[in-house]
């Protein structure tokens, strides 16, 4: 059954909104362990959802089929539902339509289509690539996705896409004390050059001779595209109203507020042409666009959906999350820019190049407080020259550091950026991309093992 | 239970089918589940949802290939596309370690119905009580329950059936004094009913926390770097106790972290295969993975490749003694599984998981501890932590900490934090509890991420540091 045939039904049934989505996902997961294919894991559904709302009481469901007895089963169960729960007194409603959409980006058939033997094929080069360039074990994952949409809204948005995804992560060890991690994605199978993706972690992981200690202290950090994105990605969730509402940000109140140096702005962007999550709508049929959350340092905006942007008396900026907004892709720009990750490494007279991070955790999100740790390649640099890298104990990949800050701080003391900006993402967001550079971020706290 | 399941009949065809097409292994598990969840933030119910779904994962070993494959689309020519499809790639052999057939069905009750009880007063009623304190800035609650009804068969002849209902709670809360904030997210949960996870428990537990943050805020002190330097007795609550055991022991002891193949996802171990039984801790320490635990959080009694799930003694007396096993990894160390698969859905893999972690207790009472510890700090609660990927060097950041004088606990302390080596924390144990708790998490692994539900715990525990 189709997403408008499903609004047919449930406006029917009485419900004085309706949102209904349709799905299609194939899924394929390649499984890289000590350099050979460990295992494949594929799957396919078909799946949709319902959100329906009446006199301010909201309800949401998922569709497991799509025949038309799971269809009925589900608006007969939110009809039933919808009665129960309370009136959610904020709630002013989903998008009026109709939209016109921008065309989506044409997915990669070659994804959909593509063999387990071609996949383990992408996963030997990338293996090649690293032992090539001195990689001794390499692990990772490939993934590939092919997945389409329909969205229609009883506020006659109507919307359908498809999408494609490649994406190959990569870590690369050389002997016990060296690794490095990275990740490459894109819409279409042949962008992905899986033996330079291996070559070039195998590289990064090559960039020390020697390991060393240092002391607990304050620290300039460089970090590169994946760790620096996993750390500001999270502004952009910071930035949105239901996270500011329930003090899980530390945006809170801070509308109009320098938060970050003069140099920075922060966009959140739903269908930045190359973005692997692009969509020309979000989840009510809203258009997506580009929204500065940050400009020349400021706090411009928070993030909406319709029904919170009436409550403020804004406009959306097409992040709708029915329940609430949610962020999409992050893109970062600094004004002040170096050449590359050298120059940078250049600027730095006691610094730390950071290559990955994973456990980022807050201790306080109205404040900003976090620590993260460093994991993979983290090097020790004096007066502009890689020194070592940072070893703290005699233990496998172990780093042994951990960098403990504050959102905001970080934010306003990060310098510059290497004119080096691409999609990145790494295992701790989950799969979320986002369009970074490499920062220099001056006087973090860093603490040892 | 079994015979009115959906899937049953799905399954047995696709094992029938693999065997047929030359699988010399093959095991199929439908999930049928259903939930509902709430969230009220600032007292407003902000989201009512339901979800329901059925779905097979099949596992295929085909000439030393393992190939797994789930779907929600359970019709037999589906079933037959996927496994037909599977023409094997270049990759690493892989064999499973051989086990007993098992023919098993076991269910838990829920005697305060998932079905029928008014979850939502519940969560209004907590909500009220927090909005009462003044101090009580921002609240945010969730609550999930529900129903997962498994059916796991394979080509050696087991067949197992699963019904378990869960609720689940996350309370987040902010207290502040308009200068400062604290924070503390609280989380519970069971296998069972309502009659696991009661409202008066939970509100109990949220107001006191609330409380004593504003205490920690209004007469904490801030220690100096000297001082906190100083400090060599630290004695550890449970919650803590069990946040160390799962990060720094539980993990570890995943076999297919100690063996690589989780490298590039959850990440390695200090655990390799040349150095497996080292000395981890001090003799005081005994550390267990039990998925039997009644009513946990992370209860199971069959895992998810159909082994009999048992107690696994992971540390014994301070030295390594065992780790978490599936099949494969069995089979590499020559022996039998010990029932530590585990998937969070029908559509991903199962890898080797924790269930219910935590460190043995002792006989001291939390008098005794204090005393012994003479000066010191005992820190109660987290907010913030992290380890690294071979778990060799965590943070516990203390939410609620007081100082210990002259073997009484004296004024809360702001920013204590326990930051140390894995082998020096737990060499440190030196006298335990006798009040072990256990706390619930979700516990995240593997590519796509997965999330089971797991406790961990231990008694109040002093750490000695040199």
């Amino acid at each position: 059954m189709d997403a408008e045939t499903i609004v047919r039904l449930g406006t029917g049934a009485g419900f004085e909104e309706v949102v209904a989505n349709t799905y299609v996902l194939r899924k394929s997961y390649l499984k890289i362990a000590n350099s050979k294919v460990d295992s494949i894991v594929t799957k396919f559904e078909k799946t949709g959802s319902l959100f329906v709302s009446s006199k301010k009481r909201v309800f949401f469901t998922n569709i497991d089929r799509l025949e038309r007895k799971d269809v009925d089963a589900a608006i007969a169960r939110a009809k039933k539902s919808i009665e129960m729960v309370k009136p959610k007194e904020d709630y002013y409603g989903i998008a009026e339509g109709p939209f016109r959409y921008t065309k989506a980006y044409a997915p990669d058939h070659k994804i959909r289509d593509i063999t387990n033997e071609e996949i383990a094929d992408l996963a030997y080069a990338a293996i090649n690539g690293a032992t090539s360039e001195g990689a001794t074990s390499v692990a990772g994952t490939v993934l590939v996705r092919y997945s389409e949409n329909e969205l229609a809204t009883s506020k006659k948005a109507h919307g359908s896409m498809a999408g494609s995804e490649i994406r190959l992560s990569l870590r690369a060890f050389r002997g016990s004390n060296f690794s490095a991690q990275d990740t490459a994605a894109s819409q279409k199978l042949m962008a992905l050059d899986p033996e330079k993706l291996g070559a070039d972690v195998a590289r990064t992981a090559a960039r020390a001779a020697r390991t060393g200690r240092i002391e607990s202290g304050i620290y300039d950090i460089v970090y590169t595209q994946s760790p620096g994105g996993s750390l500001i990605y999270m502004c952009n969730a910071a930035a949105c109203i239901g996270n500011v509402e329930t003090g899980s940000s530390w945006f809170t109140g801070k509308i109009n507020k320098p938060v970050a140096n003069p140099g920075i702005s922060i966009y959140d962007n739903g269908n930045m042409e190359g973005s692997i999550d692009a969509s020309p709508y979000d989840d009510e049929g809203y258009p997506t666009q580009s929204t500065a959350v940050i400009k020349n340092g400021k706090l411009i905006t928070y993030l909406h959906n319709c029904s919170t942007a009436k409550k403020y008396n804004t406009r959306s900026t097409g992040n709708a999350g029915l329940v609430e907004p949610s962020a999409n892709t992050m893109l970062f720009e600094h004004k002040k820019k170096a050449r590359d990750l050298d120059a940078l490494i250049g600027e730095l007279d006691k610094g730390i190049v950071v290559t990955n991070t994973w456990y980022t955790r807050f201790s306080n999100y109205l404040t900003g407080d976090f620590s993260t740790v460093p994991r993979d390649i983290a090097l020790y640099v004096e007066n502009g020259e890689v020194r070592f890298a940072i070893k703290q104990k005699n233990v496998g990949s172990m780093v042994g550091i951990r960098v403990s800050d504050n959102m905001i701080r970080m934010l306003k003391n990060i310098e510059c950026a290497a004119r080096d900006t691409r999609q990145a993402s790494n295992w701790d967001t989950e799969g979320n991309y986002f369009f970074m550079p490499s920062v220099l971020v001056r006087g973090a706290r860093v603490s040892v093992a | 239970m079994a015979e009115c399941m959906k899937g049953i009949e799905e399954a047995d065809y696709a094992i029938g089918l693999a065997e047929k097409l030359g699988a010399e292994y093959a095991e199929a598990y439908v999930e049928s589940s259903y939930g509902y969840s709430y969230a009220l933030e600032q007292g407003a119910l902000n989201s009512s949802s339901y979800f329901e779904k059925l779905g097979i994962r099949i596992r295929i070993l085909k000439d030393a290939r393992l190939y797994v494959f789930s779907t929600n689309a359970l019709d037999k020519a589906n079933l037959r596309r996927a496994i037909e499809g599977f023409r094997g790639f270049r990759g690493v052999e892989t064999r499973l370690s051989e086990e007993k057939a098992e023919k098993a069905s076991y269910k838990v009750d829920d005697r305060v119905s998932v079905d029928t009880h008014d979850f939502l007063n519940d969560l209004m009623q907590i909500d009220k009580a927090l909005a009462e304190k003044k101090y009580v800035k921002f609240r945010s609650l969730y609550g999930g329950a529900g129903r997962s009804k498994t059916y796991l068969a394979n080509s050696e002849g087991s067949k197992i059936t699963a019904n378990l209902p869960m609720v689940s709670s996350f309370i987040s809360i902010i207290v502040g004094n308009g200068t400062e904030t604290r924070q503390r997210i609280l989380q519970f949960g069971a296998t069972g009913g309502f009659e696991t996870m009661r409202a008066d428990d939970m509100e109990a537990q949220a107001l006191e926390d609330s409380a004593n943050m504003m205490k920690v805020i209004e007469k904490g002190v801030t220690l100096s770097q000297e001082q906190l330097r100083e400090i060599k007795n630290v004695v550890m609550a449970p919650e803590i106790a069990g946040i160390a055991v799962h990060e720094s022991v539980g993990h570890p002891h995943e076999a297919d972290r100690v063996y690589g193949r989780e490298a590039a996802q959850a990440g390695t171990s200090y655990l390799t295969p040349k150095n497996l039984g080292m000395e981890i801790g001090s003799e005081a320490i005994t550390l267990v993975d039990d998925p039997t635990v009644r009513n946990s959080y992370g209860f199971y009694l069959y895992d998810d490749e159909g082994v009999k799930a048992e107690p696994k003694v992971l540390v014994e007396k301070g030295l390594q003694t065992g780790l978490l096993l599936n099949r494969e990894y069995a089979k590499v160390m020559g022996t039998h599984s010990n029932g530590s698969a585990r998937s969070d859905s029908y559509s991903n893999e199962p890898l080797i998981r924790m269930s219910n972690t935590y460190l043995k207790p002792g006989t001291a009472s939390f008098e005794e501890i204090i005393s012994e510890a003479r000066n010191g700090v005992y820190i109660k609660n987290f907010m913030e932590w992290n380890i690294d990927d071979t778990r060799s060097f965590a943070r516990y950041q203390g939410n609620e900490a007081y100082m210990i004088k002259n073997g009484r606990i004296d004024k809360p302390v702001k920013n204590f934090v326990i930051e140390s080596g894995t082998i020096d924390f737990w060499h440190a144990a030196r006298l335990m509890g006798n009040d072990l708790k256990r706390f619930v998490g979700n516990c995240g692994k593997g590519e796509p991420m997965q999330g089971v539900p797991v406790t961990m715990g231990g008694p109040t525990t002093l750490l000695s540091f040199r």
